[in-house]
C-alpha cells in the first residue's frame, strides 16, 4: 500500500515536471495563468446569453428552426455569408432600424455572428438587442471564418 | 489454479491495455494547448487562475497514466488509480454540464469545433471505462491471490 501511494506520487510529480517542462520550451506554449474574463464568451455569460459551437449552428441552419444575423461590416457581408442571414451590422446600427423593427415579429430565435471567436460585434449587437427587449438570441462563437474554413454553405451578395 | 491466474492476469492486462489506448486517443490535448484550455474553461468548474494551468497538468497526466498503462507494468496499478480519478473527475464536469445545459463537446479526443455536444452517451461511456478500470484492478488482486 505504501509502496502504491509512492508509485502514485511518482506519476503526479513525473507529470508535473513534464508540464513545466513541455509549457517552457514548446513552441505552442500557452500563457500558465490568464484573464478568461476578457474573452467574449466570458462576457457573453456575464450578459446571459447563450453561446453556440460551430456544431450547433450547423445544425440549426438545417433544420432552418433560426435566423442567422451577420453583425460583420456590409462589404464583409457582400463577400461572403451564412446563407438567408440577415445583415445587421453593429457599426451602423443606426442606419438599419427598420430591420430591427422587423425582428420584433420574427418568431424565430436569433443567432448573431461575426467573423470568429475574438470579434466583439456580434456579442455587442447581441446585447443591444437584448436591451430592446429580444430575449430569444444566442451568440455564435466560432464566427463566419470557421464556418467557411469547415464547409459550411456560403451565400455571396452581388 | 495456473489457469486462473492466467485468466485474471490476461483480464488485467487487457483492461489496462484500453484504458490506455484510451486515454492516448486524447492526446491532442498535448499538441494543442490553447484548445483545451478552452475545453476546461467551457466547463465553468475552475476559477480563471486554474484554468491554463489544470488543462496542461491534466493532458501530461493522462499521457503519463498511459504511458505507463501501456509500457511500463511497475506503475500499472498506480496508474490505473490515477485513470480511475481522472474519469471520475471528468464525469463529474459533463454531469454538471448537462444538468446545466450546455452546447459544446466536451474536449475529451478533439479540438474540432464540429465535435457534437456533451450527452448522456459521454456519461455511459465513461461509466464504462471506469467499470473497465475496476476490472483492472479487481483482475490484478485475484492474479496475485491466486
Amino acid at each position: 500500500m505504501k509502496s502504491l501511494l509512492k508509485k502514485i506520487v511518482i506519476l503526479l510529480f513525473v507529470s508535473a515536471a513534464i508540464t513545466l517542462l513541455a509549457n517552457t520550451l514548446l513552441p505552442h506554449r500557452i500563457p500558465w495563468i490568464e484573464d478568461w474574463s476578457n474573452h467574449i464568451e466570458s462576457k457573453a455569460a456575464q450578459k446571459k446569453i447563450d453561446v453556440i459551437p460551430l456544431r450547433t449552428a450547423i445544425d440549426f441552419y438545417q433544420i432552418k428552426s433560426h435566423r442567422f444575423i451577420d453583425a460583420r461590416a456590409a462589404e464583409e457581408y457582400a463577400n461572403g455569408h451564412i446563407p438567408r442571414a440577415l445583415s445587421l451590422p453593429f457599426q451602423t446600427l443606426d442606419h438599419h432600424f427598420e430591420k430591427v423593427e422587423k425582428l420584433f415579429d420574427s418568431e424565430m430565435p436569433l443567432i448573431i455572428y461575426c467573423s470568429n471567436r475574438d470579434c466583439d460585434d456580434a456579442l455587442l449587437l447581441a446585447i443591444e438587442l437584448q436591451n430592446m427587449g429580444i430575449t430569444q438570441l444566442s451568440l455564435y462563437i466560432d464566427g463566419f471564418e470557421r464556418w467557411k474554413e469547415y464547409g459550411g454553405s456560403v451565400e455571396k451578395t452581388k | 489454479m495456473i489457469s486462473k491466474n492466467k485468466t485474471y492476469r490476461f483480464a488485467y492486462l487487457l483492461a489496462s491495455y484500453m484504458i490506455g489506448l484510451f486515454l492516448l486517443s486524447g492526446c491532442y490535448k498535448i499538441f494543442f494547448p490553447s484548445e483545451f484550455s478552452l475545453a476546461v474553461y467551457r466547463f465553468h468548474l475552475l476559477p480563471d487562475f486554474w484554468i491554463n494551468i489544470t488543462a496542461l497538468y491534466l493532458a501530461w497526466l493522462e499521457f503519463t497514466c498511459a504511458i505507463c498503462l501501456l509500457f511500463i507494468s511497475r506503475y500499472r496499478v498506480a496508474a490505473l488509480i490515477i485513470a480511475f480519478l481522472l474519469l471520475s473527475i471528468f464525469t463529474y464536469g459533463i454531469i454538471i454540464n448537462l444538468l446545466r445545459g450546455t452546447h459544446f463537446g466536451c474536449g475529451c479526443f478533439s479540438p474540432s469545433p464540429l465535435v457534437k455536444p456533451m450527452s448522456g452517451l459521454n456519461v455511459i461511456r465513461n461509466g464504462a471505462l471506469l467499470l473497465l478500470v475496476g476490472l483492472a484492478l479487481f483482475s490484478h488482486k485475484k492474479s496475485l491471490k491466486s
